[in-house]
């Protein structure tokens, strides 16, 4: 079997969401000597880049990308020890690390996991905390995983003040600086994710994950 | 019918699963697998369904999926089971009319049918928008004094007295109360004071429903929304909510606001999850009647060609199989000032009234701006009475859509949305009516749909 070949196993069990395919042929091109950032590179996240593109262009729908997530992440699981083994520093290969969450009293996570999903299918380690969660909590979280990134989440205009507490506990705390926070929700702008110091916002999924990156290297 | 405390029992004892596996593995793959079993498709070309045996189909599997699943508790993380039989003896209660508001305001709701005799009634108001406390009274009033609309309801103040309001602060239950005071007063300004209102708009949480349910507020006459949570899931707060009717006696309107490109997957499955939300609704939500408010997973609005199939086939599949009171909400992409709103608020209005609906409008610029006004309310109520006057078949209502949509389907791909004015931009503060400009484009797409051949 030709490397190519791999390669495609591997994107389209991620393209199919199929976590058992996603992890045997992970499996089958290390055994086969593949080096691991190439699996990672041309295999899962290719797949990867193709759900997102399906789902921006209407063909894939939630489920399709919440799978794809779902195979991406246990097939991680398989290369992520074998890349560290060979290549020093290889949690580098990891883009960043993200806690994710929708704010508290905010119980709508539709828009929360698409962008987690994307974030996961782009190479970001995002722990995801679900709906409803208490600022408090967000931080410590972000505090015990050594995140870069906070993604926040909110549908609701009378939940979004909530984001901006966020920040300015994490003012009080002298924690700004540690933290990229990227804000999102469907009445959130930029005018008025700057007003709150936040380090930003993003139409759609895509452009979170683009915002998220171009911040990660600046 | 079953004992509403057995539904916190259930939520307490019932089988654990986390959220991802009944997302994913319950509510996905069941649609998925209903729409295989039923052979289901859509047609873009074909948005007023005219195949009763297509929404038969999409009845059967909805009926199928909420006999399967049941709902799922957030709170516990347990599923809440339904037999079939409960699901049966909930359709079996569905109330086929209700009395809303009182004395000569008061108002019959009932459950329609395509081709209904009896007309339907209109929700006038922006439901659920947030709407800054100072343009509160001329937003709603815009509405409650147009003479078609029927019933008010009214869009969720986020600043009061200057404060920002936030969900389940204490503040909460001041914004709400001060909505309930505003809806009480206007009507009263307008001459209406027994208008039946949806309202309590301001509640996100349970904490404002809670606080509102004394006469002075919401009255035992009105209704209050109780959210399905998507996709077929309560929470502690929703149940509180209706816990909260029991004794005091508000008419529970249940809100299941599927995701169209969401966990059921495209219309088809989407239609499927909107069918089991309503039945589930029967008996978490204790629902009297039932909001039908699909949303579009990136575009939001309830006008594009997918979301106005999912409301065509779930009203139809209701009214063919079990009649129940429907009122379909309209949030449309564009806001007031723009023709395009008033084509979408025409389009949505046809597929609502002639598919069996009541009318709830208009949540404007997909009910993110306060940029929504009566006079769209008022065309939202004349184009449904004129699609009744000229008792449009379902085949006119689609070609009458097909011949709507290229008026505003380029809203869509805009970046920036078609987000219109402020309501104090367009209407006059002092006398309530709109400005000449704004009520110049309304005449103008009123003689349009009158030259394409409207009743208006």
């Amino acid at each position: 079997m030709a490397e190519q070949d791999f390669f495609h196993s591997i994107a389209q069990a991620v393209i199919d969401g199929d976590t058992d395919a996603a992890t045997e042929s992970v499996h089958a091109a290390l055994d086969a000597g593949i080096d691991p950032l190439l699996v990672l590179n041309q295999g899962l996240m290719s797949g990867a880049d193709e759900v997102g593109k399906l789902f921006e262009q209407g063909e894939f729908f939630l489920p399709e990308l919440m799978l794809a997530g779902r195979a991406l992440k246990a097939a991680m699981e398989v290369v992520k020890p074998v890349l560290l083994e060979k290549y020093s520093g290889a949690d580098s290969q990891v883009k960043g690390k993200v806690v994710s969450a929708t704010v508290q009293t905010d119980i709508h996570d539709i828009g929360k996991n698409i962008v987690s999903s994307m974030l996961t299918a782009a190479g970001f380690e995002v722990t995801d905390m679900g709906v409803d969660v208490p600022i408090k909590s967000i931080i410590d979280k972000a505090e015990e995983v050594g995140a870069q990134v906070i993604s926040l989440s909110a549908l609701l205009t009378t939940s979004m003040p909530f984001m901006k507490d966020l920040i300015d506990l994490l003012e009080a705390r002298g924690l700004r600086k540690k933290y990229i926070v990227l804000v999102g929700g469907a009445s959130v702008t930029e005018a008025w994710a700057k007003g709150i110091g936040a380090d930003g916002t993003a139409r759609n999924a895509a452009d979170a994950v683009k915002l998220a990156r171009k911040l990660m290297n600046s | 019918m079953l004992n509403y405390l057995e539904i916190l029992d259930r939520a307490n004892d019932g089988p654990y699963m986390t959220e991802e596996n009944w997302d994913l593995e319950k509510v996905s793959m069941t649609a998925k697998r209903l729409v295989k079993k039923y052979k289901l498709a859509w047609n873009r070309e074909e948005i007023v369904v005219d195949d009763g045996a297509l929404i038969d189909a999409i009845w059967q599997a909805g009926y199928e999926m909420a006999v399967e699943l049941g709902a799922y508790s957030r709170s516990t993380e347990r599923i809440i089971q339904l037999s079939q039989d409960e699901i049966d003896s909930g359709i079996r209660n569905m109330p086929q009319s209700i009395v809303m508001g009182e004395g000569k305001d008061a108002r019959t709701l009932y459950a329609r049918r395509p081709g209904d005799e009896r007309a339907p009634l209109f929700f006038g108001g922006t439901p659920g928008t947030p709407v800054p406390e100072d343009l509160f009274m001329l937003n709603v009033m815009s509405y409650m004094q147009e003479p078609l609309i029927d019933l008010a309801t009214c869009g969720t103040l986020t600043e009061i007295d200057g404060r920002v309001v936030r969900t389940g602060n204490p503040i909460e239950i001041v914004s709400t109360r001060r909505e309930l005071q505003y809806m009480r007063q206007a009507l009263t300004r307008v001459g209406r004071p027994g208008m039946g209102m949806l309202a309590a708009q301001s509640s996100v949480s349970e904490l404002g429903d809670l606080a509102a349910a004394q006469s002075k507020y919401l009255r035992s006459c009105d209704s209050h929304l109780v959210p399905l949570l998507n996709e077929l899931k309560m929470d502690h707060r929703n149940i509180s909510r209706a816990v909260n009717s029991l004794e005091y006696g508000m008419i529970n309107a249940s809100l299941p606001c599927v995701i169209v490109g969401g966990l059921g997957g495209g219309p088809v499955g989407s239609a499927i999850v909107n069918v089991a939300s309503y039945l589930v609704a029967n008996i978490t939500c204790l629902a009297d009647y039932h909001i039908l408010h699909p949303i579009h997973v990136r575009h939001v609005a309830t006008s594009t060609r997918d979301v106005l199939w999912v409301i065509s086939a779930t009203a139809q599949a209701f009214a063919r199989n079990a009649p129940a009171i429907i009122v379909a909400d309209i949030y449309p992409k564009s806001g007031a000032g723009t023709k395009e709103l008033l084509y979408e608020v025409a389009a949505n209005a046809i597929v609502n009234a002639v598919a069996g609906g009541h009318l709830e409008g208009v949540g404007a610029a997909d009910g993110l701006k306060p940029n929504s006004t009566g006079l769209e309310g008022r065309l939202m109520a004349e184009v449904a009475l004129a699609s009744h006057r000229m008792k449009m078949s379902l085949k006119e209502a689609n070609a009458w859509v097909l011949k709507l949509l290229p008026k505003y389907e380029h809203v869509f791909g805009l970046e920036n949305g078609n987000p219109g004015q402020p309501i104090n931009e367009l209407y006059d503060a002092k006398s309530i009516q709109p400005k000449d400009e704004w009520l110049k484009i309304y005449e103008e797409v009123k003689t349009d749909l009158k030259e394409m051949g409207l009743n208006l």
